[in-house]
């Protein structure tokens, strides 16, 4: 058997042809899992009102409604945000990649379709996001923040090649109108809530880029401006920008939305620290525009009263800014804004964003990585080096209540992926030497077993790992696309099973069995049919990518008390229910 | 002709039994006698790794982890780990140095105060945490880690540097 894998393995590494897999049962029922939830999802989804093709963001596994917003005033609202729907769709083409059935992907154009064609404002900026939703009982457009609820994308990266597919007008004119909602081109003032009065800009991309908006103080650091009114530029929104420019640009063959986006990328890699390489949440703080009446109050944490962190941890002094925070908010810094970086840099060749996601995330883990009690974690610290680990809050504020103390953060599973795609970007091995160390140390202590040392081609992985996490998985088969060792296909396959044991239950993927709700923007279908895609010898280039999963609405509703009004995200209120909270 | 095919099936035995202990066999020596013929491989790369593993978890190096160190002491930082060396570098060595030996601080690692930077809150953050950086190498392989202390001031600590 070892004599057949080792001539194997000659034979694929020589002359380049992918080792024979045999599609097996197993292969087949994860597929059909998959299957199961799509046509669950359509079948439900449609059912509750045969008027329309949009689909709820979340089915209740229990009875096949959708997942409802309920206001304060008690109003259930079945919502459709397609903002958070993107790795459905991406599911749905990449499951008639694999069937060969082309109703799948039909369905994806004809949702799309009519939500580009109803659902755009005249200014180009669609309907979705976080304060917006379409009411599936009256289809109309509702607001969940206030009566006029702003646009909001933070790492929704929409599949802009479906969309140009479906609506090529509507698409380009929603990318333009994006920046010209969001960016403010005279001073790089970036508005992550952007504003559906906004005339659309027929000259957007046109204006002149103007200087570098971080300077450098004597000793070479960089000064983060406060001059920002209420205007906070979180990497989140720009990663969103970024990514529809690069698209933009792609497509249409003008130059201009390229370079802004690069600019804008540019922003937040002078604002990082030049020491230790991490890098930031945002490049401005916010001006001070409330009384100072109001900002006495430490649970009062509008940014009108400030950057918020200088707030709450001011004990610190000047490095306690929100920009430099490394325990919070370090996945749109460290995973959706580097996989954006790296995906622009391979399909648009800018080299240079691979050695700045290099230095974000190594200098992140060479300060910050530590392995407690067999676990991958973060110690908490300010982008300078300066350890939070073991703070106790004096006084409540934007990141918690009064005597909170800091502790170590967990590392999720999705820092696989943007160290690995590092890794893969990187030419010269010397470079990858340091970053491979740290992520065959990450892997191993995931519970997968060992990579083996730099170039992954002798690795010695657990086949029988417990692991079920796409994550890991898309990791293991991108391990499998670029050294062709079989081993990392079993192992995605057994982690594929996992998954499939795990969370799959009533016809539906969700987080874990008792949860009560399936989301439509979970990564693990997508995750599955790319494996199943791989086996049956279509790559993971070909195939719908994988790139972010953070969709939410943000708003008001009514608490669980049932009496209280609350302000919160779905994630806190309705995703976080299981079957046994349901009546 | 002979002497040849001798050598190619010298080769290809040593191919194969490197690659057998890449794919996790426990062997960490391999002899092939072949007449006159002896070669000893040593331990495989990925034995190293799992030493190396094994050192982070069984050296004691990770035993005061987490725990409050009031009294300067020697934190006995294992140097040694069947043949692996392990050194060691403090981010703060002026209260943990290089090898393990703790000073305690003369003032207090943080003074808090309210959110108006007038109200002190006294003894919230007296603690410091000190991180040391840790590196096990064993035949030129290298595995990193990170150890984290937390380090009380000594008694009558002063506290008078805010920096808010």
């Amino acid at each position: 058997m070892t004599f057949v894998v080792i001539i194997g393995l000659y034979t694929t590494n020589n002359l380049q042809a992918k080792p024979t897999i045999v599609y097996t049962d197993e292969d087949y029922e994860r597929l059909n899992a998959v299957i199961h939830h799509v046509e669950n999802v359509l079948k439900y989804g449609h059912i509750y009102n045969e008027d329309t093709k949009l689909l709820p963001d979340a089915i209740n596994t229990l009875t096949g409604e959708p997942a409802m917003w309920v206001f304060p005033n008690r109003a259930k609202v079945p919502y459709s945000n397609l903002a958070n729907q993107q790795n459905f769709f991406r599911t749905l083409v990449a499951l008639s990649q694999v069937t060969g059935s082309q109703k799948y992907k039909l369905e994806a154009m004809a949702s799309l379709g009519e939500f580009m064609l109803n659902y755009q404002n005249p200014n180009g900026l669609m309907y979705w996001g976080g304060h917006r939703v379409i009411n599936l009982d009256t289809l109309e457009v509702q607001s969940t923040e206030s009566d006029n609820g702003p646009h909001e994308l933070k790492n929704m990266l929409p599949f802009y090649e479906l969309m140009l597919e479906v609506n090529e007008e509507a698409t380009l004119k929603f990318i333009k109108q994006l920046w010209t909602a969001h960016f403010e081109w005279d001073t790089a003032d970036l508005n992550r809530h952007g504003s559906y009065s906004t005339a659309f800009n027929t000259n957007v991309f046109g204006q002149n880029i103007i200087p570098d908006i971080i300077q450098f103080d004597s000793d070479g650091l960089p000064i983060i401006p406060d001059d920002s009114p209420g205007k906070l530029p979180f990497v989140n929104s720009a990663t969103d920008l970024a990514y529809a420019a690069f698209t933009l640009s792609d497509y249409t063959g003008d130059p201009a939305p390229k370079i802004w986006a690069e600019y804008l990328m540019k922003q937040y890699y002078l604002a990082s620290n030049p020491n230790t390489k991490m890098t930031v949440y945002q490049y401005k703080s916010t001006l001070v525009t409330k009384s100072p009446q109001e900002c006495a109050i430490p649970t009062y944490t509008n940014s009108g009263c400030g950057d918020r962190v200088a707030r709450q941890f001011r004990d610190f002094g000047l490095i306690a800014r929100e920009s430099n925070v490394q325990w919070k908010n370090t996945q749109a810094i460290y995973v959706d804004n580097i996989l954006m970086l790296l995906e622009a840099a391979n399909k648009y060749n800018i080299d240079y964003f691979v050695d700045w996601a290099k230095d974000y995330i190594e200098g992140y883990l060479d300060y910050t990585y530590i392995r407690i009690n067999g676990k991958n974690m973060i110690i908490p610290m300010f982008n300078d080096g300066t350890v939070v680990y073991g703070y106790t809050t004096p006084e409540a504020g934007y990141y918690g209540p009064s005597n909170m103390r800091i502790g170590y953060v967990e590392m999720p599973t999705t820092y696989l992926l943007p160290i690995l795609r590092t890794i893969l970007s990187i030419e010269e091995n010397s470079e990858k030497e340091k970053l491979w160390n740290y992520f065959r140390e990450i892997t191993e202590t995931f519970g997968l077993g060992d990579v083996g040392p730099l170039g992954g081609t002798a690795p010695n992985l657990n086949l029988e790992t417990a692991i079920d996490d796409p994550f890991a998985m898309m990791t293991m088969i991108e391990l499998y696309n670029d050294t062709l060792v079989l081993d990392y296909l079993e192992v995605a396959r057994t982690i594929g099973n996992n998954i499939v044991k795990e969370r799959y239950h009533r016809g539906f993927f969700v987080e874990s069995e008792i949860m009560l709700y399936s989301r439509l923007d979970q990564p693990e279908t997508l995750a599955l049919l790319i494996l199943d895609g791989v086996i049956r010898g279509i790559s993971s280039n070909d195939m719908p990518y994988y790139l972010a999963d953070s969709g939410y609405i943000h708003g008001y509703l009514l608490a669980d008390d049932g009496v209280t009004e609350d302000r919160s995200y779905s994630h806190r209120y309705i995703y976080n229910k299981t079957i046994y909270d349901w009546e | 002709m002979n002497r040849h095919f001798i050598f190619l099936l010298v080769l290809f035995l040593v191919g194969f039994s490197l690659t057998s202990c890449d794919k996790g066999d426990i062997t960490t020596t391999t002899t092939i006698n072949q007449s006159t013929t002896t070669i000893n491989t040593g331990p495989s790369e990925s034995e190293i790794y799992q030493l190396l593993i094994e050192t982070e978890k069984l050296s004691g190096m990770s035993n005061f982890n987490g725990v409050l160190i009031s009294e300067s002491l020697d934190l006995g930082l294992p140097t040694e780990y069947k043949g692996v060396i392990i050194t060691y570098s403090s981010r703060n060595q002026d209260i943990i140095n290089n090898q393990g030996i703790v000073t305690l601080p003369n003032s207090c690692w943080i003074e808090s105060r309210k959110q108006d930077g007038i109200t002190a809150v006294p003894n919230l953050n007296d603690n410091w945490p000190v991180v040391v950086d840790v590196t096990m190498e064993f035949m030129g392989q290298i595995r990193t880690a990170k150890l984290m202390f937390l380090v009380a001031p000594e008694i009558g600590f002063s506290c008078n540097k805010y920096l808010g």
